[in-house]
């Protein structure tokens, strides 16, 4: 009953609002004039006994909206009222409007855009179970660090650890898919049968691996992926029972993967490891090839407890085994950083760097409401002469901020769609790990919530303001120069202030970045990338299992190439520098010390064709280089890089010295070194250069290669040909990663590119409100001070005196926000030195230019408002006081 | 307004006006007056205060008003109980009896 009787009260409170009104006016006066007549019965005059009762009374405007204030609905009332006051006060200021609007957009765009790939890549969960139960296991020795454990020794941990409920090896693998309309090189995982189980994934169609299906003579199976089943099958519900050629091998597919799962790396299908497990180098302990283990930790049990008994395992395999497990320990990551690891750090800078730009944005809007703030205080001086209490005050000027917020925040959400769709064009999937990024719910609910901060942020400086208790002050000297008091005056400055310092921190990382970005482009890749075409051709099928089969097709391959127009040398490699693929060994040197086990050299070595070294013009330092006669029936050769002979020979002609693979005692046969050559950077241009030796291509007898030509033309133009070439030696044989060496050049460099391109605009963006906001505070006070410069002007001041007056005001505050933004950056930029490159986190050179380029747009933001106070007539100064 | 006379204390407002309309419908001014009658001038209630107490009691619904004719012929609101203010006053009263008892044995022990 009492809800029915407010809800009533409700409906007749908004809709007969007037009438109420009418009624409550006709109350407030009667009890008003019965207390006058009192009082006159009391014996006052007339004049004196209404005088009094209006005193006694307090008001009766001030009655009234306190009545008003206690209605059931009067929120909503109040809400609506305020809302279409606000909407008023907006449409009749449309440049503050706009500027206000703008600024918060921006900022809450950028936002926006940066946040859905901080949602995407670091904050989603994986999409499996318990994710953060699944840790990466990897086998570890001191000259290498973390590789991949051999399939006989990830057996071993399995049946032996007890911290893991499940372990399953997950072996990254290529595959060459026929069958289709043109042949194409995917990859996906060859796993063991419970890794679907262990991860909590069901199939979304068919079955998952049974746990037979680990045993070697597993009939060939395959899972696909949903986007694979998509492109290729058409999403066709009866594929499975189908089959599919992989590797020239028919694989019946016995069901599809949910969208979006994707192991360590891209994966397109994946199969059984029973198919694999008889083959020698799934027996072999000491072969270490692609392989991971995920295993998850029973729960409860901490990763330092499993690796304590990874620990012992370890220590008992290098016992038995000592001939392929000497020095080899057990390293663990959680799954979530092994993912995501390397894209923390810029995605994590780049979102501290647009919350400073949101931060700006409040600063400047804040300021820009102050100064509207002070034009409006005649107007709230009468609204609260007029009975607004100031509690009513301060909830109109939040609805307001609101108002402009929820306006800033529809126009942001629209440019962060925007941004979020140019993102998706700049940064690669491998880049992002694989995520998606979009405008879903959490990225939308992040935004409504930055809305709320901005509104709450910017909209206290003008609530603070409206309840500054100064209507007699205001209203007495008629809202001439009543306006900024000496607070808010400060208040200004120590904004101005505040973004200055903001901006400053950007400008300095975005320098650092810069800086990093042009030592890493000026570093030597040890190769010349200009005009170079480069495509992988990986041969599987069983066709060229034999050496002789495949050497007969790569002769053929550059036999047909070089015969091609455009090209001016063609070479075979089996890694490419800058790629971070390897094919990497233990050696054994003759007549050096034999090192302690998990200590030996533990080069990076290609196997190429004679010409290999030409193609890239890698230089020959020393001896020569291969020749078409080096081939199984010559003796053993190798090439070494400067880095390698450095570390072995400093002071000796390492030609004629030998070496073999394996430890001492291996039946591997020993190589000479005929020559050296230069280093090339194979993990990225800003890693050191590592050991490497390159083996004769038939010598060796590689199935996957990269095919290198140097040309005379645009090389991307080369493709088409050369892929024709490819097919009319076997036209089931796919062309992939098709690249010029400037693409790989860029790519390698990319992550850091787009995080210098991002911070940058943030930067510039951050640069520009900043101007924005000096040039508002000193023009503000230009306007203020007019009367004072025509004084000093008519008291004999020269202009250039007035300049420096002006000029030296804003100069001081961004000196101070500089001095400030300095102090901070030394706290901050520390943060990103794993971005760095040849530059220190406290490199002077960024610090000081950025203050500079601070200090001279802190100058040119000065210098419109300081022209005006020139412009100054001291007789107009003096007479519009 | 006068130094002597104590402001009412917080929450005992309702249940002084509930008191005061006990035995008749009054209108606002009459309310104030009867209030200061019935405490022997020690309470005075301001406008801003009871207006605002009248219109939120009226929409607790223990209140009702109608307009009527003043002593003065002047058109005027009048208040009185509905029974639900009945029955607030009586839990008002019986809350108070409770707490100013359980006060005065507070500040006579020792």
């Amino acid at each position: 009953m009492p809800t029915l009787s407010r809800m009533k009260n409700f409906f007749r409170n908004i809709f007969a609002k007037r009438r109420n009104d009418g009624d409550l006016d006709d109350e407030v006066h009667f009890y008003v004039d019965l207390l006058a007549e009192e009082k006159m019965r009391a014996g006052m005059n007339p004049e004196e006994a209404r005088r009094t009762a209006r005193i006694e009374l307090g008001g009766i405007e001030q009655v009234k909206e306190q009545v008003r204030e206690v209605r059931a609905g009067a929120w909503l009332d109040t809400v609506i009222q305020d809302l279409r006051y606000g909407a008023r006060m907006l449409r009749k200021n449309p440049g503050f409007t706009a500027i206000a609007v703008l600024t918060l957009a921006l900022g809450i765009g950028a936002n926006t855009a940066i946040f859905s790939v901080v949602s995407a890549v670091i904050l989603r969960p994986l999409p499996y179970a318990n994710p953060q139960q699944l840790i990466v296991l990897r086998e570890t020795t001191q000259s290498v660090g973390p590789h991949s454990p051999s399939y006989p020794d990830f057996l071993d941990w399995r049946k032996q650890s007890r911290s893991f409920s499940q372990m399953a090896a997950i072996n990254n693998r290529e595959f060459n898919l026929s069958g289709v309309a043109q042949p194409e090189n995917i990859s996906g995982y060859v796993v063991s049968a419970n890794c679907l189980s262990m991860l909590g994934v069901r199939p979304f169609l068919g079955r998952d691996f049974l746990p037979s299906e680990d045993a070697p003579g597993t009939a060939p199976i395959v899972l696909l992926s949903y986007a694979l089943w998509q492109s290729h099958l058409g999403a066709d519900p009866s594929a499975v029972g189908k089959s599919i050629t992989l590797d020239g091998r028919s694989f019946t597919i016995i069901g599809v993967l949910p969208p979006n799962i994707r192991l360590l790396e891209k994966t397109d299908i994946l199969a059984p490891i029973g198919v694999w497990a008889g083959d020698t180098d799934m027996t072999d302990r000491g072969d270490r090839g692609d392989m991971d283990a995920v295993g998850r930790l029973v729960s409860g049990a901490s990763i330092s407890q499993a690796q304590a008994e990874m620990d012992t395992i370890a220590a008992n395999l290098r016992k038995e085994y000592p001939a392929t497990n000497s020095g080899v320990g057990i390293s663990m990551a959680s799954l979530r950083d092994e993912l995501v690891g390397d894209s923390r750090p810029p995605i994590l800078v780049l979102f501290g760097a647009v919350v400073f730009v949101l931060l700006i944005a409040c600063v400047n809007v804040a300021n820009l409401f102050l100064v509207r703030g002070a034009a409006r205080a005649r107007e709230i001086a009468v609204r609260q002469a007029c009975g607004a209490s100031r509690q009513r005050l301060v909830r109109q000027m939040l609805t307001e901020s609101f108002l402009l917020a929820f306006l800033g925040g529809g126009l942001g959400i629209l440019f962060g769609a925007l941004g979020i769709e140019g993102l998706r064009r700049l940064v690669s999937m491998d880049m992002l790990q694989g995520a998606i990024i979009g405008m879903d719910r959490s990225v939308l609910l992040f935004s409504g919530a930055m809305v709320v901060f901005v509104a709450i942020a910017f909209g206290l400086v003008p609530a603070w303001q409206a309840s500054q208790p100064h209507v007699q002050e205001t209203l007495k000297d008629g809202g001439r120069s009543s306006t900024a008091s000496a607070a808010q005056h400060r208040l200004r400055g120590v904004l101005v202030m505040a973004e200055t310092a903001l901006a400053l921190v950007l400008l300095v990382g975005a320098g650092l970045m810069m800086k990093s970005m042009y030592r890493l482009l000026q570093v030597d890749p040890g190769f010349r990338p200009e005009r170079v075409l480069t495509m992988e051709i990986n041969l599987r099928t069983a066709q060229y299992s034999k050496p002789e089969a495949s050497s007969n097709f790569w002769r053929q391959v550059l036999d047909r190439v070089r015969a091609l127009p455009g090209v001016d040398t063609a070479a075979l490699g089996t890694v490419l520098p800058l790629s971070g693929n390897h094919n990497r060994g233990d050696i054994t040197i003759e007549g050096l010390p034999t090192p302690d086990p998990g200590k030996f050299p533990h080069p990076d070595f290609h196997m190429v064709s004679p010409s290999y070294i030409d193609a890239l013009s890698i230089p020959l330092l020393r001896g020569r280089n291969f020749t078409d006669a080096d081939t199984d029936t010559a003796s053993q050769v190798a090439l070494i890089n400067a880095t390698m002979a450095r570390r072995f020979w400093p002071n000796e002609d390492p030609t004629g010295k030998r070496f073999h693979f394996g430890h001492p005692g291996s039946t591997e046969p020993w190589m000479e070194i005929i020559g050296v050559v230069g280093d090339t950077k194979l993990y990225g241009l800003s890693n050191p250069s590592r050991l490497e030796l390159y083996l004769p291509l038939q010598q060796s007898h590689p199935n996957d290669m990269f095919l290198v030509l140097r040309s005379a033309i645009d090389p991307a133009s080369l493709t088409p040909a050369v892929r024709d070439a490819v097919a009319s030696i076997d036209k089931d044989q796919p062309v992939f990663n098709v690249n010029t060496m400037k693409q790989l050049v860029d790519a390698s460099v990319a992550t850091r590119h787009i995080t210098l391109v991002l911070l940058g605009l943030f930067s510039g963006l951050a640069l520009l409100l900043a101007a924005i906001g000096i040039y508002g505070v000193i023009s503000y006070s230009v306007q203020q001070r007019t009367h004072e410069i025509g004084i000093r002007m008519a008291l004999g001041a020269q202009r250039s005196d007035v300049l420096r007056l002006v000029v030296g005001q804003g100069v001081k505050l961004a000196a101070l926000g500089i001095a400030i933004g300095i102090a901070a950056a030394f706290g901050l930029t520390r943060l990103m030195a794993s971005l760095l490159f040849g530059v220190g986190a406290y490199d002077p050179v960024a610090f000081v230019t950025a203050a500079i380029i601070l200090l001279l747009v802190a100058i040119a933001a000065c210098y419109i408002p300081a022209r005006r106070a020139i412009a100054v007539d001291p007789m107009v100064a003096l007479r519009y006081e | 307004m006068t130094p002597d006379q104590t402001n009412l204390l917080q929450g005992t407002l309702d249940m002084m006006i509930l008191k005061s309309l006990a035995l008749d419908q009054m209108h606002g001014l009459g309310i104030s007056r009867r209030i200061e009658q019935l405490t022997k001038g020690t309470f005075h209630v301001k406008p801003g205060s009871l207006f605002p107490a009248l219109h939120r009691m009226e929409e607790e619904g223990w209140l009702v008003s109608s307009w009527g004719e003043s002593e003065n012929n002047r058109r005027a609101k009048y208040y009185r109980l509905t029974r639900a203010g009945r029955r607030q006053l009586e839990s008002e009263t019986q809350r108070w009896g409770r707490i100013s008892l359980a006060i005065a044995r507070a500040l006579e022990a020792s």
